[in-house]
């Protein structure tokens, strides 16, 4: 199925900002209000404990204040944009660094900070977590977590940010807890197990601030863990609701499972969702059936692997679910930031959720009840015969892992992956990394023991290619590619769109790129030394611009001379 | 079902190459019939834990040695081999596994049940092997053993402890043709970029360089030339930059080394094991 049809999207300046024009005026005069007593705050007392703090109505309008980064994707929608246009096409090649702050770990670096009022709070590899000066990074607090021993990520020893309410900061670990710090120290004010890291449950995620909810979910994927996206009281830490991304005996979709794989049915849920609070829904996306490679042990669809879940805010009560990769056999976790757009969809306003897939498809649901729209490879797939009129994929028996080995298409860490995708609503186009990799996938039989990796496979590239990446920019409704800036490398940081006009983008090379978003053109780029695992992000100080990106085990920060 | 029956396929082959090469070296490794389910469920955990460094089929990959070379370096009895797999091997990169011990059991059984490579029995002389190298075959312009030797291909100090005889026969004769197999065959590390793939690049004014990438991204190129000499280049600085996915290394034809010259050179080859 195509867009045939589609016109749009009309873009006026309150969709720019992606806010009902109704509310344009009551947020504004919110705003101003905020900002006026706001700013005489900070000037008179800096960020003192007069100030309030994040609240959800700030996070609810973010797009109003550019200036700060208020939760993961940036705004709720999951568009990591910023109408920030300061530094633009024209002056962009002029960037020059500001600071940069060493979190004296090793591994991968993943994490969005988020920037309120002058500070900016990041988390770093092995659960340390910081605060800092945005102006000089100097660190005000630094905060290390004593995990345990063994502590089982599959990836990385990983984290992906923060996210606040008030004062207090919400992250969850690596030994599967949930804890709040105090914004101003450091200090832990509460902390909830959520699960046995014995048996590999951790987090990575960055959890989703939604009312007084702190959202997680779990990571654990490739340990056969039963998966689960929680809700908790961020005033005390208590637990409101969970969701079982694997539903249990006499529940929906239980009979997806074959015998008791349910049990151990992985359908992890480690990358952030998104929020439409009209319709008070999450958006979060779910991963692989575990063994990931090997379907043998668990007949069925596998629900809700590889979903995009529409959870009840409040409840948790599932709304809706759309399976993209039924009975998944090649590690096409879902789990790829979901991006709602309000728009024009054969000949009517929709309100629509955007995926660009893992399993190489870019998808277009209705996301009040999960109607499938449209389904469109962006690059190389084998592993269907094509997208039914349902979304449902046509199965090819002849991309079934087996003991030799068969060459499929995306390869296991797919077209793209978790690294976050950007949306410009003024070019209307979908920034995304993707990865040129067809792997050679084995499927064994494997059994489960706690707390050991449950993959039933092995998998490399395929033979004779080397695997390489670009950066996209594709319509998102139709897949189609309008440009394309090619990477050495296959990519693991993904991209932030400007109302100046460009594209920041990081590679596995450790480049930093800004690109013309019209057109990607290289505009400027500055060697960081080591691979970047995450998505920049950009902020207001002092009327100046600042882009942040995370590279090897530093925050780098970037902005024009000053005049 | 899907899984029985792929192993069923496996265990077939798996089992009558073994019986088809009991001749010499394996007799006593013979896997009994009720050994059948041990050695299934070995390959199925080596191809999980072992298969992304010793390769699919255990020939050896970019980072470890082939495992059916009937040679075990660090031991050949079971209680060896267990040892060398649970606690790994300092100094190399084999790390310590964590398995249960009837997991590594299993994994034992299913090595004893493949056949060895082809391995052509080494009769030449390893001293004449060594002039060669260093000498007429002019080897050592581009390997290095022992600290002898150029940079520019693979430091061979211990190539006979992780290659076996063929494998290094078909180096020298035909040098590029295991070059892009990846994990199935092993001349390359697991999903890395090829290491010894041969670049040719054209500068603007029409320079001509070939040699081996030492790094490489989308904005500029670090290539040993095969006079080692280094060239940092900026790719907008380049008209093009091919990858020939072949080895840089010459082939050596009968015509430039005698089959008695190539087996004096794989009796040396075969003998470096890496300095004590």
């Amino acid at each position: 199925m195509t867009a045939t049809g589609r016109t749009g999207p009309h873009l006026s300046w309150s969709e720019r900002l992606g806010v009902r024009p109704a509310t344009i005026v009551q947020l504004c005069a919110i705003a101003v209000a905020f900002c006026s007593l706001w700013c005489v705050i900070v000037a008179a007392q800096g960020q003192g404990n007069s100030t309030p703090g994040v609240t959800y109505e700030r996070i609810l309008n973010s797009a109003l204040e550019p200036q700060n980064w208020l939760t993961y994707s940036g705004r709720y929608s999951g568009w990591r944009y910023s109408s920030l246009d300061s530094i633009d096409t024209r002056n962009v090649s002029r960037l020059r660094l500001q600071w940069v702050f060493q979190t004296a770990a090793l591994g991968q670096f993943e994490t969005t900070p988020l920037v309120v009022d002058g500070i900016l709070y990041g988390t770093g590899q092995d659960d340390r977590a910081f605060a800092l000066d945005a102006r000089t990074g100097r660190a005000v607090w630094r905060y290390r977590r004593n995990l345990p021993e063994k502590v089982e990520p599959c990836c990385g020893r990983v984290n992906r940010g923060f996210a606040m309410l008030g004062k207090h900061l919400f992250m969850a670990t690596l030994d599967a807890h949930v804890v709040a710090l105090d914004g101003m120290t450091g200090n832990v004010l509460w902390d909830t197990v959520a699960a046995g890291h014995n048996k590999a449950y951790t987090f990575t995620v960055a959890p989703l601030l939604v009312k007084d909810k702190v959202i997680v979910g779990a990571s654990g994927g490739e340990y056969g863990v039963r998966g689960f996206i929680d809700a908790y009281d961020a005033r005390t830490g208590r637990r409101v609701w969970r969701f079982y991304t694997v539903p249990g005996p006499g529940e929906p979709g239980h009979e997806t499972w074959a015998g008791d794989s349910w049990k151990t049915g992985g359908a992890p849920a480690w990358i952030t969702g998104t929020y439409d609070p009209e319709l008070n829904l999450i958006y979060w996306p779910t991963g692989n059936p575990s063994p990931s490679d090997y379907g043998g042990q668990r007949e069925g669809d596998d629900l809700y692997s590889d979903c995009m879940l529409a959870l009840d805010a409040d409840t948790g009560k599932l709304n809706w679910y759309f399976q993209f990769t039924p009975h998944d056999l090649h590690d096409y976790d879902s789990t790829q930031i979901p991006i709602l757009i309000d728009a024009d969809w054969q000949g009517r306003p929709r309100k629509l959720l955007i995926q660009a897939d893992r399993n190489g498809f870019v998808y277009v649901l209705d996301r009040t009840d999960g109607k499938f729209l449209a389904a469109n490879a962006f690059g190389r797939v084998t592993w269907t015969k094509g997208i039914g009129a349902d979304g449902r994929p046509v199965p090819d028996p002849g991309a079934t892992p087996d003991a030799k080995g068969v060459v499929v298409c995306p390869g296991a860490l797919g077209l793209t992956n978790w690294y976050s995708p950007s949306y410009n609503p003024e070019t209307g186009l979908l920034y995304v990394a993707t990865s040129n990799e067809c792997d050679m996938f084995t499927g064994t039989p494997q059994k489960y023991r706690a707390g050991r990796d449950f993959i039933g496979s092995v998998y490399a590239a395929k033979p004779g290619e080397r695997p390489s990446g670009a950066l996209e920019a594709i319509d998102p409704f139709t897949g189609q590619k309008q440009w394309q800036f090619k990477y050495f490398s296959s990519p693991n940081g993904g991209t932030l769109s400007t109302a100046g006009g460009l594209v920041f983008a990081g590679d596995s090379d450790g480049n930093f790129i800004a690109l013309d978003a019209r057109t990607g053109k290289d505009l400027w780029h500055i060697q960081l030394g080591a691979a970047i695992y995450s998505a920049a992000i950009t902020y207001l100080l002092d009327g100046r611009q600042y882009v942040v990106i995370p590279a090897g085990a530093a925050l780098f920060a970037f902005a024009l001379p000053r005049e | 079902m899907i899984g029985t029956a792929f192993f069923a396929a496996v265990l077939a082959g798996a089992y009558s190459r073994g019986n088809a090469a009991q001749a010499k070296r394996v007799t006593t490794h013979r896997p009994p019939a009720d050994n059948l389910v041990k050695i299934k469920e070995g390959g199925s955990l080596f191809r999980t834990n072992c298969a992304p460094c010793h390769g699919l089929n255990a020939k050896g990959g970019g980072k470890g040695p082939d495992l059916t070379s009937g040679r075990w370096v660090h031991g050949s009895t079971d209680a060896a081999i267990i040892r060398t797999i649970t606690q790994g091997v300092s100094g190399t990169q084999m790390p310590a596994n964590d398995l249960q011990d009837s997991e590594t059991r299993a994994i034992v059984a299913y090595l004893r049940s493949l056949s060895p490579s082809r391995n052509p029995a080494v009769s030449g002389d390893r001293k004449k092997g060594e002039q060669i190298f260093f000498g007429k075959g002019s080897c050592s312009q581009c390997h290095m053993v022992s600290g002898k030797g150029g940079s520019l291909g693979p430091d061979l100090t211990r190539v006979g402890a992780s290659r076996s005889a063929s494998y290094l026969i078909d180096s020298v004769r035909e040098p590029g043709k295991e070059l892009s197999d990846g994990m199935v065959d092993p001349n390359n590390h697991y999903a890395d970029a090829l290491v010894y793939d041969t670049v040719t690049v054209v500068t603007r004014d029409g320079r001509r360089i070939t040699g081996i990438a030492k790094n490489e991204d989308e904005f500029s190129i670090q290539l040993l030339d095969a006079a080692e000499d280094l060239h940092l280049l900026l790719r907008k600085d380049l008209e093009s930059v091919v990858h020939e996915r072949k080895s840089l290394m010459p082939s050596y034809s009968q015509e430039v080394l005698s089959n008695a010259e190539l087996r004096d050179l794989v009796a040396y080859l075969e003998s470096l094991r890496g300095n004590p």
